[in-house]
């Protein structure tokens, strides 16, 4: 078998899913691309290179805003789902085989449960006559219901919830990889218990953190379901603009160029966290 | 001493927040199910009476029936697809002696990176250009794009583990190259295959935001549910929510037996 048969032959089988990622993938972001420089009048999309809609989406003011309150909605949940899930990793890791096959169970079964069954349940719980507010009231604790949801809270809430099993896991990964002599030999050399964690360990697993943190920044900044359904009208993220703006409106170009807005910032998370891998790998 | 002291009661912390995040995770799932059988018309925590009304209510309904349906079929259109176009992926990664192989794994698992928002923007743009948007056509591979990556993922990292010598054995005994792969290589990473199809099931059932670009008068389950949330919380939605708990569970537990937990099979690297 020479070289060249094994390179067609693995061509060959790479054939069908290019061929499906051009027409549904590359092609429709190249299309985006495309679109993002023509111009909108009157309900007419003409191509060419106008930086209309660039212009607008910088300069209108509410774009913007938007995308920061996306961007800040995003850091919350990220940093939620990193305090909730380093010492859930943490136990992982300490946890015997089948403590930690349980725990694992745990984590993950979530990633395959439908994500708006979830946001099913948190209406059910948080909303105005939800089982909170519902118990508070029959107890007479309060007279209106507290707003637990369409409000920013909700919406953290509920994403973290689908998205919290993807900061544990790549934390677990990093904190396995580590060697237990060298917090061994910290503690032995008299540290405490947070100093061995925040100079050993932690300096450590930041491969793993830098990983969750990315993955769960790019999947908050373009979740739209959760956000919708748990802000309702009241969190206005730059996905639920896009989604108004080609189904509402039809200015493909405007969502184009909004589009790669937040292909922008994801781009921008992703080298961020490449150089805090590269920082951590040389220690 | 003091140490020790310190470093159990630190441990004890962890534990406290674990159990706290577990119960997060869960007790929303549990108290739905909870709900879902109640009798009356209402939603209520804990129901003051239990009884199957709203699954007969659900089961007997044309609008839940079609969208199930449609979603069911999808699924079981996917998978299959899904499984067989990622796994030959999966081989042509693992066995071509190719230049850039890294950038390519990277190209053939970044669907999965990119927001699914923006992707249906872009396959809702040429589905219209083709005049196919609202039908099987679009669905199909829209749903393709989004499933395939992760079949490419976990059959991938059984391949990684699989000792080719095994496949070079049976065809220095007379075995053809394709009836090696299939009698010896497939068998042995049946568990990356089982993960694969499960993986693609669940993503194409639970998948919304596509769709919901692609979709003019079809419902998918997602759809359907999402219009009736937004209309009204009824406690239809709630049995609703719990059948599709029990099909994921399902599929869920198949995937756990068979010893392929998602942070082994490499969905996470």
């Amino acid at each position: 078998m020479t070289e060249a048969n094994e390179n067609f032959r693995a061509w060959w089988l790479l054939s069908p899913t290019l061929l499906l990622y051009s027409l549904t993938f590359l092609l429709p972001v190249c299309l985006l691309v495309v679109m993002s420089f023509a111009k909108f009048e009157n309900s007419v999309t003409s191509f060419g290179f106008y930086l209309d809609n660039y212009r607008k989406v910088f300069g209108d003011g509410i774009t913007i805003l938007i995308f920061w309150r996306t961007v800040k909605l995003s850091i919350y949940i990220t940093v939620a789902c990193v305090l909730l899930g380093f010492p859930v990793a943490m136990v992982m890791r300490r946890a015997s085989p089948r403590g930690r096959l349980w725990l694992l169970f745990f984590i993950v079964s979530p990633l395959l449960t439908s994500i708006i069954v979830r946001n099913v349940a948190w209406v059910l719980i948080l909303g105005r006559s939800g089982i909170i507010n519902d118990t508070l009231r029959e107890w007479g604790l309060i007279a209106a219901p507290l707003p637990l949801m369409y409000n920013t809270f909700g919406v953290v809430l509920a994403v973290v919830h689908v998205y919290l099993s993807f900061m544990v896991l790549p934390i677990y990964g990093a904190l396995q990889a580590i060697n237990p002599s060298t917090e061994e030999a910290a503690a032995s050399l008299g540290a405490s218990p947070l100093r061995v964690f925040w100079f050993v360990t932690l300096p450590q697993s930041l491969p793993g953190l830098a990983a969750g943190c990315t993955l769960v920044f790019i999947l908050s900044m373009g979740v739209y379901l959760t956000p919708v359904i748990m802000g309702g009208n009241f969190v206005l993220t730059l996905p639920m603009l896009i989604t108004d703006v080609v189904r509402n409106q039809y200015n493909w170009p405007a969502a184009s160029a909004m589009s790669l807005m937040l292909l922008a910032a994801i781009g921008a998370m992703v080298l961020a966290s490449t150089a805090v891998r590269r920082f951590g790998r040389q220690g | 001493m003091e140490n020790e002291y310190s470093s159990r009661l630190g441990y004890r912390l962890l534990l406290a927040i674990t159990a706290l995040v577990i119960t997060f995770l869960i007790a929303p799932l549990a108290i739905l199910v909870i709900q879902s059988f109640t009798a009356e018309s209402y939603l209520s925590f804990p129901p003051p009476s239990y009884g199957l009304r709203w699954y007969a209510n659900v089961l007997t309904s044309a609008d839940w029936q079609d969208s199930a349906a449609l979603s069911l079929l999808l699924a079981c259109i996917v998978t299959p697809c899904s499984l067989a176009i990622g796994t030959m992926a999966a081989f042509g990664l693992n066995r071509g002696p190719l230049k850039g192989r890294q950038a390519l794994y990277a190209l053939m698992i970044s669907p999965m990176v990119l927001p699914h928002i923006v992707l249906g923007l872009g396959i809702f743009r040429i589905a219209l250009e083709l005049n196919i948007s609202d039908s099987m056509l679009a669905f199909v591979p829209a749903h393709l794009t989004i499933t395939i990556p992760f079949v490419i993922i976990t059959v991938g990292a059984s391949l990684q583990s699989f000792d080719i010598s095994m496949e070079e054995a049976a065809q220095s005994l007379g075995a053809s190259r394709f009836g090696a792969v299939w009698h010896v290589t497939l068998p042995i990473i049946r568990p990356g295959l089982i993960a694969g199809a499960i993986f693609s099931f669940i993503i194409s059932f639970d998948e919304f935001i596509i769709t919901f670009f692609l979709a003019t008068y079809s419902r998918t389950l997602p759809l359907e549910m999402f219009s009736t949330l937004m209309f009204q919380v009824k406690p239809s939605i709630a049995a609703v929510s719990s059948l599709t708990l029990a099909v994921t569970a399902g599929l869920t537990a198949i995937l756990m037996f068979r010893g392929q937990v998602a942070g082994e099979s490499g969905i996470i690297k």
